[in-house]
C-alpha cells in the first residue's frame, strides 16, 4: 500500500475543521493558563494566607496525577457535582488547569530573579505589594520565565490531542475517526504530525518575537 | 525649639533574631536640614534609616512625620507615609523594564493621581536639572552608575516628598562619577530639602550637613555640627572611627 496523497486531499476539509478546533481550544487555554500562572504565583509570593496553601495543593495535585484522569474527572465527574460543561469548555478547563499549575511554577521561577532591591524601591515610592507585583515584578518575571512558559504552552498544545478521549472533534479526533472508517493509518498520522509540528513552530516563532520585544529594555 | 521636627524618632528599637540591631534610638530631623549618619559597618545605620520609612519595621518606639504619628504596626500607615518620604539606595534600584521617564512617572501617576502628561512634564524638568534630559527615553541599562543614581534621586523627588533618605548613595559608584551624584545632593541641600544621609563621604558631610550623627553597635554615640564632631570628637569610639577612615582615605588618595 503506497502513500496516498489524493486521499489526504479529499480529507483536507475535515482535517482543517479539526485543526481549527485544536487552535481555538489551545489558544484560549494558553492565555487562561498564563493568567492562572500569574495569579497563582502572586498568591504564593505575596503569601496570601490560606490561598497560598490551596495553590500549593493544586499544583501538587496536577503535577502528580495523569492528565487523562484529570480530563475524565472534569468531563464525567463534574456533572455529578452539578457542574455541566460543554465538550469545548470541558477541554478548555482541563488544559487550563493542567498547564496553569506549571505556569505558576514558571512565573514563580521568574519572580525569584526580581531582587529584593526593586521590591524595596517600589515600596519606598509608596506602591502597595499588589501594585509592585503588577507593575514591576510580573512584567519582569514573564520576560525571564518566557522560555519555560513557552515549553508549557507547547506541551499544552500537544496535550490537546488527549481531548479526543472525551469526543471533542479536534485534530487527533478527526484523524482517528477517519482511520476507523478508511484504515489509512499512515497517511492520517503523518498528516497530523506534520500539522502539530507546524503549530509548535508557529508558537515558538510568536514567542521569540515576544521575547525580542520584552528584551528591548535590556539590549544596549 | 520653635517648630516641631519634620521627622522625630523616640525609643526606636529593632532586633533581628537574638541580635539587637538598634537600642532605643532618639533622633530629630528639622525641616530643611541635612543629617548625616556615620559609623562602622554593622553599626545599624541602614537599619535605622529603613526604620524611618518602614522597610524595616521597628519593634518598638514612636515615629512622627510632619507632626503625625505613624502606627508602626500597620502596613497601611507605612504605605501612606512612604509617599511623603523618598529613599535612594546604594544600588539605584531603577525598574529595568521601564524607560527613565516611566521610572519617574509611574508612581506619581498611580499613587498621587497626577495625569500622565503633567507627570511627564515634571519628570523632564527634573531630568534637565540633573543634566539627563537626553536620557529620558533610554532604559536604565544604557546609563552609567552615576547617571542611574541621579535618575533614582529625581525619581524620589518626583513624588514631591517632604524628606529624602539616602543609604550610601555613592558606595557602588566609580570614583569618577561620585562627584556628579554628590553635586546633585549638595544642590538639593542648598535648596532646603530635608535629607537623612548615610555616607562615608566626609567631605560631603563637612560641606552640607547641619548635624552629623555617629553610631556604633546600634546606639547613637554622639552627634553635633560637623565642625564639632570632626574637629573635637568627645568620645573615644568616635575618635577611633574617624582616624580609621582618615587613614583609609589617605591610603586611597595617597
Ligand atoms: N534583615 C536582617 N536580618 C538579620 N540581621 C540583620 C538584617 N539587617 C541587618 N542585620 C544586622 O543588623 C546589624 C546592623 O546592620 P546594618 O543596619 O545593615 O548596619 P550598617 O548599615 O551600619 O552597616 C548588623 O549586625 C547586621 O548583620
Ligand atoms: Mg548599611
Amino acid at each position: 500500500m503506497e502513500f496516498d496523497f489524493a486521499y489526504l486531499t479529499a480529507q483536507w476539509p475535515a482535517l482543517m475543521r479539526g485543526l481549527w478546533l485544536t487552535v481555538q481550544v489551545s489558544a484560549l487555554s494558553i492565555v487562561l493558563s498564563i493568567l492562572v500562572g500569574v495569579l497563582g504565583a502572586a498568591v504564593r509570593v505575596l503569601q496570601v494566607p490560606v490561598l497560598d496553601k490551596l495553590v500549593v495543593g493544586y499544583v501538587e495535585f496536577i503535577r502528580n496525577t495523569p492528565l487523562l484522569a484529570q480530563l475524565f474527572f472534569i468531563f464525567y465527574g463534574l456533572p455529578g457535582l452539578g457542574l455541566r460543561l460543554s465538550l469545548f469548555w470541558s477541554g478548555v478547563l482541563c488544559l487550563t488547569l493542567w498547564a496553569g499549575a506549571y505556569q505558576i511554577e514558571n512565573v514563580r521561577g521568574g519572580l525569584e530573579t526580581v531582587g529584593k532591591g526593586l521590591r524595596e524601591a517600589a515600596f519606598s515610592l509608596g506602591l502597595s505589594p499588589w501594585r509592585f507585583f503588577r507593575l514591576v515584578a510580573a512584567p519582569m518575571a514573564i520576560r525571564v520565565g518566557l522560555p519555560s512558559m513557552l515549553n508549557t504552552s507547547i506541551s499544552l498544545l500537544k496535550n490537546s490531542s488527549y481531548l479526543q478521549a472525551i469526543g471533542l472533534a479536534e485534530l487527533t479526533y478527526v484523524a482517528i475517526d477517519r482511520i476507523s472508517m478508511d484504515f489509512r493509518t499512515i497517511e492520517m498520522f503523518a498528516a497530523i504530525c506534520v500539522i502539530y509540528l507546524l503549530l509548535v513552530l508557529t508558537l515558538s516563532f510568536l514567542a521569540s518575537r515576544l521575547e525580542y520585544r520584552l528584551n528591548a529594555p535590556f539590549r544596549l | 525649639m520653635s517648630a516641631a521636627p519634620l521627622i522625630s524618632l523616640r525609643g526606636i528599637a529593632k532586633r533581628f533574631g537574638t541580635h539587637q540591631a538598634l537600642h532605643g534610638i532618639d533622633l530629630d530631623v528639622e525641616a530643611g536640614s541635612v543629617v548625616v549618619l556615620i559609623g562602622p559597618s554593622g553599626s545599624g545605620k541602614s537599619t535605622l534609616i529603613r526604620c524611618i520609612n518602614g522597610l524595616v519595621r521597628p519593634d518598638e518606639g514612636m515615629l512622627h512625620v510632619a507632626g503625625s504619628p505613624v502606627d508602626i504596626h500597620h502596613e497601611r500607615a507605612w504605605q501612606r507615609m512612604r509617599t511623603e518620604v523618598g529613599m535612594v539606595f546604594q544600588d539605584y534600584a531603577l525598574f529595568p523594564h521601564l524607560t527613565v521617564l516611566r521610572n519617574m512617572t509611574i508612581t506619581p501617576e498611580r499613587r498621587r493621581g497626577i495625569p500622565r502628561a503633567k507627570a511627564e512634564e515634571e519628570a523632564r524638568a527634573l531630568l534637565t536639572r540633573v543634566g539627563l534630559a537626553h536620557k529620558a527615553l533610554d532604559y536604565p541599562s544604557a546609563l552609567s552608575g552615576g547617571q542611574q543614581q541621579r535618575v533614582a534621586i529625581v525619581r524620589a523627588l518626583a513624588m514631591r516628598p517632604k524628606a529624602i533618605l539616602f543609604d550610601e548613595p555613592t558606595s557602588a559608584l566609580d570614583p569618577e562619577t561620585i562627584g556628579s551624584v554628590l553635586d546633585v545632593m549638595k544642590d538639593l541641600a542648598r535648596e532646603g530639602t530635608t535629607m537623612v544621609v548615610v555616607t562615608h563621604e566626609m567631605g560631603f558631610a563637612r560641606e552640607v550637613a547641619d548635624r552629623v550623627v555617629f553610631m556604633a553597635e546600634g546606639r547613637i554615640v554622639e552627634e553635633g555640627p560637623p565642625d564639632a564632631l570632626f574637629g573635637a570628637p568627645r568620645h573615644e569610639r568616635t575618635r577611633a572611627f574617624l582616624s580609621s577612615i582618615r587613614s583609609f582615605g589617605e591610603a586611597v588618595h595617597g
